[in-house]
């Protein structure tokens, strides 16, 4: 952990934004891709229906009921069918390239293009306003968690193999989310970390992990110490 | 991929992917089946999400005529009630393989229908995939490997002598999964039966695609991996026991009165569908393997389409003689289809290469004349001289 | 060659092992000449956004990029010789890749780029949009467009690529994109790139 918060940092802001403030914007929230499993002893990832189903309505619940931005409400869209889900389908997939990139060359210190080491100065393009016409919303929001917890075999393995000293990883808690100015298609956030707390299948860990997916969201108050304070 | 069961792993397909089990048969659900505990319904969500992607996906083949077409083979051979729930797509992958998910989500990857012969030879990978889904081999697969990995992990980290308990631990998975296509390759023989298919054609395709891989190593000189599928380690039994086994049972198990292969039928039926998927095959730089594919699909009558293949095969290889054999190619079809410009431009192409440089501008500019509009006419027009 | 398909999963990898994988970055000076792939192939710049990666996926190649490698990768191939592929192989048991020859016509030249990707991506929904004559490293070329998606992913993308054959080498700078809002905004930069391209001596070492 200490390396890694070292080289990395966990999001980043486009410089000097602020929500317009003649009136109230709206941000819509894609389907968010939630996955959860049990990392068994032997490195299966174990797909647990159950726990995606919980963690994905916790989810979806805790940013609904504490997602606090101020100056904008924040409402979710279903998957869209035929052309209109076409062009989410794509546009996912590029936001997806896009964190990539931000995560490679931006979060990560070391791997920083030199042509754009500051700032945060990447974007989906301006095709993504059809995304805007068809929800109506100034901003949307990209949600990506994965988690595996570890069994009950693996933590054993743990404890034997930090015995031993064999290095096993406990699990895996990835996630990142983007806000995406839907006019212009910038990048107006990115939050991204390959390590994340708070066990999302309970509503205490979700509020959590929602409280650090949505960390440093332009309108959210600084809050890390108080969801710390919460679990 | 683990979410997926398929049709064979190894030597012949680049990604191969996990497998199935037998045992337990449960009745066949008239209604809509819905997966009963945390483990079936952990697979059945990745399927889900698999599918999802697949429904918005440009590489699944959605021509309506060819859909119908496989739908029905595949409800002819299992049963109407039964094929209700499967849903079946198309994927353009140019390779030999069919997959199956928990959920009921039946893919078939292109390669294959230049592979499987007849009606009958599709069936027989569709009933083998069916198979995989009714008598939920993914799920009993997944729990065999849960807990052998489980204890493979543990024991590995006690040294070499663990590891090698760990080794046995996880061979006894892959033969748990083997156990598993052998199921599927005789429950398929039951159901090609049941619907009036000459059985034997299940074990021809093996037949087939053991010759195909001796085909690709010869041409590359190398020595053929058709009995290459990973040991102790191979989630399907080797293609030659595949073969016995299916020939012996299909000796015992017929359909009743003349059986049929319904070779004319799938003839018909793919025909439109072979010239993207040779075009495909190609551009794998496989000589070896795509000559024994046009060869099979000519059956001894060299149509010009399957010529000109030959000749663009030959001339993408371009080693010592090769522009040679590719011009004979393009000739003959030329002989037969004298307006495809296509072959004057492969026949063109060649010519230049071997130095016949007036007669092949004559060829590219006769493209030019058959194809104005062509991709890549304004370089072809240089090359033909102006 | 490395490929486009950096998933999150081997984002999240170079996260969590920062110390192994310090791949450097140099940003390209504008206007000036720059050598790619330690070879006599050189390019100059419009503009001072492009970085060049002290990674290159094989000795004859080289790979630059604006905003990171799957937004807009331009890919330097200089000097690839008869008998050698133009990507590095990486199953060549199984899936070897076709081999570049030194009297490839242009077209010839094209349908081995195609058959390449197709390999390397294991990919079959890769077409050639357009192929058509044009200077390249002051010889006479081939300047090519092409559209390819890879599988498990919605994101299709475009290319547009430059190749001359001179004293029986290869050489070619491509340029591939994303088909939204990248492949328009990186070209004109990409074709400057490709239009300044000179074959210099070079120096004995």
């Amino acid at each position: 952990m200490p390396t890694v918060a070292a080289a990395q940092e966990r999001h980043a802001v486009r410089p000097g934004f602020a929500y317009p403030k003649d009136r109230e914007v709206k941000i819509v929230v894609f389907r968010p891709d939630v996955r959860v499993g049990t990392l068994t002893a032997g490195g299966l990832d174990e797909p647990n229906a159950d726990w995606t189903a919980t963690a994905r309505t916790l989810i979806a619940a805790e940013i609904e009921r504490a997602h606090g931005v101020q100056g904008a409400t924040v409402s979710f869209v279903g998957e869209p069918e035929g052309e209109d889900g076409v062009r989410l389908a794509q546009y996912r997939a590029l936001f997806g390239a896009v964190a990539d990139a931000i995560m490679i060359h931006r979060l990560f210190v070391g791997n920083r293009l030199q042509s754009k080491k500051e700032g945060l100065d990447w974007t989906l393009g301006e095709g993504v306003s059809a995304l805007a016409d068809a929800t109506g919303a100034d901003y949307g929001l990209f949600l990506f968690t994965h988690d595996a917890y570890g069994s009950s075999g693996r933590k054993a393995a743990q404890i034997f193999g930090a015995m031993f000293g064999v290095a096993v990883i406990p699990g895996i808690h990835v996630g990142y989310a983007g806000l995406i100015d839907l006019k212009t298609g910038d990048v107006i956030w990115l939050n991204a970390d390959p390590q994340m707390g708070g066990d999302v299948r309970t509503p205490e860990g979700a509020q959590k992990r929602v409280g650090q997916l949505l960390d440093g969201l332009p309108g959210r108050p600084v809050e890390a110490p108080a969801t710390a304070k919460r679990n | 991929m683990l979410a997926v069961s398929s049709l064979l792993a190894g030597s012949m397909v680049p990604q191969s992917s996990a497998a199935p089990g037998q045992e337990a048969s449960p009745p066949v659900t008239q209604a809509a089946y819905v997966p009963k505990d945390k483990d079936e319904r952990g697979l059945w969500m990745m399927a889900d999400e698999e599918e999802r992607q697949l429904r918005t996906s440009n590489f699944v083949i959605r021509d309506p005529a060819i859909n119908a077409y496989v739908r029905d083979v595949l409800c002819r051979t299992i049963g109407q009630a039964e094929c209700a729930p499967i849903r079946l797509y198309v994927v353009r992958t140019p390779y030999f393989n069919a997959t199956s998910a928990p959920n009921g989500m039946i893919q078939v990857w292109s390669g294959l229908f230049l592979r499987v012969r007849n009606e009958a030879q599709l069936a027989a990978v569709l009933a083998h995939e069916y198979v995989h889904y009714r008598d939920r081999h993914f799920l009993l697969l997944w729990r065999e490997l849960r807990a052998r990995a489980g204890s493979a992990t543990f024991l590995s980290m006690f040294g070499l002598i663990g590891s090698l308990v760990a080794m046995g631990q996880l061979s006894t998975v892959f033969s748990f999964s083997r156990d598993q296509e052998s199921a599927a390759d005789s429950g398929a023989v039951y159901m090609l039966a049941n619907a009036g298919y000459d059985t034997r054609e299940s074990a021809l395709v093996w037949g087939q695609i053991r010759d195909e891989a001796d085909a690709t190593a010869a041409a590359r000189q190398a020595k053929s991996r058709k009995d290459k599928n990973g040991g102790i380690f191979a989630t399907h039994p080797p293609t030659a026991d595949r073969m016995t086994a299916l020939f012996a049972l299909s000796e015992k198990v017929k359909a009743n009165g003349e059986p049929v292969n319904g070779v004319d039928r799938y003839h018909a039926m793919l025909a439109t569908l072979w010239p993207s998927l040779i075009d495909d095959q190609i551009k794998l730089n496989d000589l070896g393997a795509t000559e024994f594919l046009l060869a099979s699909l000519a059956g001894g009558t060299w149509t010009a389409d399957l010529l000109y293949a030959r000749g663009e095969t030959y001339r993408a290889r371009g080693a010592a003689g090769d522009f040679e054999k590719a011009a004979g190619f393009y000739r003959e079809a030329m002989a037969q289809a004298p307006a495809n410009p296509e072959v004057r431009r492969g026949l063109g192409l060649s010519l230049l290469r071997l130095d016949s440089a007036d007669e092949g501008r004559e060829q590219l500019k006769e493209y030019l004349r058959l194809k104005p509009d062509a991709v890549d006419a304004p370089m072809i027009r240089m090359l033909a001289g102006g | 060659m490395i490929r486009r398909i950096l998933s999150f999963a081997a984002a999240a990898a170079l996260l969590l092992a920062p110390q192994s994988a310090t791949a450097g970055w140099k940003a390209i000076a504008q206007g000036k000449p720059i050598a790619v792939a330690k070879t006599g192939l050189t390019v100059t710049a419009p503009s001072g956004v492009w970085n060049r990666w002290s990674l290159r996926p094989s000795k004859k190649s080289e790979l630059w990029t604006k905003d990171g490698l799957a937004l807009n990768e331009l890919a330097f191939y200089s000097g690839v010789t008869s008998g050698e592929p133009i990507f590095r192989e990486v199953d060549k048991k199984n899936s070897p890749l076709p081999k570049f020859n030194s009297k490839m016509l242009a077209p010839d030249v094209v349908a081995l780029f195609e058959a390449s990707n197709r390999i390397a991506l294991k990919t079959s929904l890769f077409s050639v949009d357009s192929v058509e004559p044009a200077q390249f490293v002051g010889q006479p070329g081939v300047r090519f467009t092409f559209t390819y998606s890879v599988q498990n992913n919605d994101l299709v993308r475009k290319g547009e690529a430059r190749a001359a054959v001179l004293r029986g080498q290869l050489y070619m700078i491509t340029f591939i994109a994303p088909s939204i809002y990248y492949f328009d905004n990186g070209i004109a930069d990409a074709r400057a790139i490709m239009d300044s391209a000179v074959l210099l001596p070079v120096a004995a070492k």
